[in-house]
């Protein structure tokens, strides 16, 4: 078997499947994997692919073009996923992808494709989770600042969104798993940069700012309960314990 | 402790307005701070939670350069509260002063409890923090009758212009409206949220009139009718059905309860005034609809009597939603149920899996229950309960089934039904893929067979699978009857065991 490996920004995956498929060594022998790995097995042989533009760049091409937009979308949203299996699902994907075209997604019972949705669903589940439970807390009214720590890489999906409510506010939004942050100036469009271990720690401070409005917050939260009809359970399964770590009101 | 709560009720006023003068002397922020916003936040939110409707959805809305806010359609929560329900808005009253006197309201006259106003700023700047904050989805706003249902809803019409005009505000508002106020007010509060809703209370007139006296059938039912011709003329203006979107999953089905519907004949052809303001700001009327609510168990309809009720306004007037709330005893009174009553959570969770069968599934009132039967099993879900009493229909076959009796299957909801019939046309279904796939197997293998086999050999026998649902359901059921009746007991808790540091 031989596993090639790379980075996991979209890129290096776009030009591993580019260069796993070239490599014309058969789709049963090979397998795809990001880096690190952790546990490399005796008998397997393994090949480094570094990022190249070109190469993606044919490769989501093709995609869109001969498979369909949909896919397209779905294959971007998986790429995004921390799955372990995630590169492998989506080479699986596309092999069914180029023989079958468009309808290859609304074939669920073949496995790839099962899979890659449900990839696709959790990245578009946590991103949703991040539209709802993300927090800001406020610099003089200035910038708006808040922390995230999602499992997937949904921080510009996360942006986005953010963007678009709020498109007049300086804002900062910090995935403190990755330690990158997506800046958005005023008016203008947001971008994506990595921090620095100093940067990082002087911002994360931030997070123990409190104004008049947490207080707020914290009152309305406690008194919106109906206490003849409290049910910590349901309260739990909607709004599991570990997503309430960056959260205001749990703070 | 009476004179000392009737103190406390007499001095709370003076408080307010004093605060107004305060607030009219000096800039803006400072009434922020000071604990009375605190304090009336704690009141008025507190007021207002038993209001059932949180929902920010139904309106797509992009964001604007130099505005706040968009909206999804989806709707977005943003936490959930110790009861478990979600927050997604503000849910406030703009005063929880009250000239009505409804038997079942803790805000009535006739209760003895501290009472206090927001003024049209503090709404705005709560509002418009919170969401800056990412705390809330917008803005509910409701309200005890100040004075009189018109002087109240131009406060809170006041409110929303405020909002939008000097706040810059486009996100989701919804606002309650007030029976008996004017048409002029009620165009304007359309053109300025998206979602209107009027409670309906009590299902019928009769309950209607012995609990909440100073209203009435006709003056909840005529904005309501007029509200939803507006919108229908105003959906066709901009060229689209006059009807309210629905689940895509209706589209499927041979019949729905939306197909069959009609406008309400009476009020159909009258409809709201030009807007006094609002209307300048180029908003649609109510994008989102608009909604009611009935309160389950403070009367003694039955089942029946609700489920009919609400597939008629849901084909009358064209709502989005109808919401049902579990009576929780507060006052004290002959015509309610007692005291420390339990909330009938169980009920209002079988009526809203009825109320889901009607929008998403294509069942119809009479399907779920008659007149012999007035009431939903409380073992078994109404789907469950159809189908027992439908043994005939059953076991279904999944390759060849049409999509509508694949949905009327126990277990297997929209999502499901839609990946069934798009996946067996790319190859043949095995228990196995249908697993892979999602699809629940728990209680619709009762009902199904897949290639001409059942899933485990079962008796097709009405007896047996209802004995194998109940002990399937029972689990559930208790946890939803039972929220808090039991709990862990805690050292720490119970007997103030306390942490070595």
């Amino acid at each position: 078997m031989t596993i090639f490996t790379c980075k996991s920004d979209l890129t290096s995956m776009m030009t591993c499947i580019y260069d796993a498929w070239a490599s014309r060594k058969g789709h049963g022998n090979i397998k795809l994997l990001r880096e690190p790995v952790f546990q490399q097995e005796l008998f397997d042989e393994y090949i480094h692919v570094e990022g190249d533009e070109e190469k993606a760049e044919k490769v989501l091409r093709s995609v869109r073009a001969k498979i369909s937009p949909t896919a397209y979308i779905d294959v971007l949203y998986a790429a995004h996923s921390c799955e372990e299996d995630a590169l492998d699902t989506i080479y699986r994907f596309l092999v069914l992808g180029f023989a079958y075209g468009a309808k290859v997604s609304s074939m669920l019972s073949y496995p790839p494709v099962m899979r890659l949705m449900e990839l696709k669903r959790n990245v578009g589940n946590e991103a949703h989770f991040m539209h709802e439970f993300t927090r800001f807390t406020s610099i003089d009214g200035k910038v708006y600042v808040s922390h995230i720590e999602p499992k997937n890489d949904v921080l510009a999906l996360t942006a986005e969104h953010f963007q678009d409510r709020m498109p007049s506010e300086y804002f900062l939004i910090i995935d403190d798993r990755r330690r990158s942050v997506a800046v958005h100036p005023r008016n203008e469009e947001f971008y994506i940069r990595y921090l620095t271990a100093e940067e990082a720690q002087s911002l994360s401070e931030t997070e123990q700012i409190t104004d008049e409005y947490t207080v707020l917050w914290r009152t309305f939260f406690d008194t919106i309960g109906i206490k003849e009809r409290a049910n910590p359970v349901c309260q739990r399964n909607l709004f599991p314990i570990w997503r309430r770590k960056h959260v205001t009101e749990f703070m | 402790m009476n004179t000392n709560r009737q103190m406390s009720g007499g001095e709370r006023p003076a408080d307010a307005n004093m605060q107004n003068v305060a607030f009219v002397a000096e800039t803006v922020p400072c009434i922020i701070g000071q604990p009375a916003l605190e304090e009336k936040l704690r009141i008025l939110a507190d007021a207002a939670k038993y209001d059932v409707a949180c929902t920010s959805s139904g309106v797509d809305r992009k964001g604007k350069e130099g505005f706040l806010g968009n909206a999804r359609a989806c709707g977005i929560c943003h936490s959930f509260a110790s009861d478990g329900r979600c927050i997604s808005l503000l849910k406030i009253l703009m005063t929880n002063h009250c000239v009505y006197d409804c038997k079942y309201c803790v805000n009535r006259v006739s209760n003895d409890v501290v009472r206090t106003t927001f003024t049209p700023d503090e709404i705005c700047q709560l509002t418009v923090e919170f969401y800056k904050r990412n705390y809330i989805e917008g803005l509910f706003l409701s309200s005890g009758v100040l004075k009189n249902p018109a002087y109240t809803m131009e406060r809170m019409c006041e409110t929303l212009a405020l909002l939008r005009g000097k706040y810059r505000f486009n996100g989701y508002i919804h606002v309650k409206t007030i029976p008996g106020a004017p048409d002029e007010l009620l165009a304007t509060a359309g053109y300025l949220a998206d979602r209107i809703s009027i409670n309906l209370e009590l299902p019928t007139a009769e309950s209607l009139e012995k609990l909440a006296p100073n209203k009435s059938f006709q003056t909840i039912l005529n904005p309501m009718g007029k509200v939803s011709s507006t919108i229908a003329a105003h959906r066709l203006a901009i060229g689209k059905d006059a009807r309210m979107e629905r689940s895509m999953s209706n589209r499927y089905l041979e019949k729905n309860i939306f197909q069959s519907a009609r406008l309400a004949e009476k009020t159909g052809s009258v409809q709201l005034p030009a807007p006094v303001t609002g209307g300048e700001l180029g908003r649609p009327f109510a994008p989102a609809g608009q909604s009611t609510q009935m309160i389950i168990g403070a009367s003694g309809e039955s089942d029946y009597n609700l489920i009919q009720t609400t597939q008629r306004l849901y084909q009358s007037y064209d709502l989005k939603r109808v919401f049902y709330s579990a009576y929780i005893p507060l006052n004290e009174d002959a015509d309610l149920p007692s005291l420390g009553t339990a909330p009938p959570l169980l009920r209002e969770h079988r009526l809203y899996q009825a109320d889901w069968l009607l929008r998403f599934y294509g069942f119809e009132a009479d399907e779920l229950l008659s007149e012999e039967k007035p009431n939903f099993n409380e073992l078994l879900d109404p789907k469950c309960d159809w189908a027992l009493r439908h043994l005939e229909l059953f076991p279904v076959e999944l390759q060849t089934a049409s999509y509508d009796l694949i949905l009327r299957i126990p277990g297997i909801g929209p999502k499901s039904a839609g990946r069934i019939v798009k996946a067996r046309r790319y190859g043949s279904l095995t228990y196995e893929n249908l697993k892979k796939m999602g699809v629940v197997l728990k209680r619709a293998h009762y009902f199904v067979t897949c290639g001409g086999r059942m899933m485990y050999p079962i008796p097709i026998d009405e007896q047996y699978i209802t004995r194998q649902l109940v002990g399937t359901n029972q689990r559930e059921n208790w946890q939803i009857a039972h929220q808090n009746g039991a709990r862990q007991m805690s050292l720490f808790d119970d007997f103030g065991v306390q942490l070595m540091s």
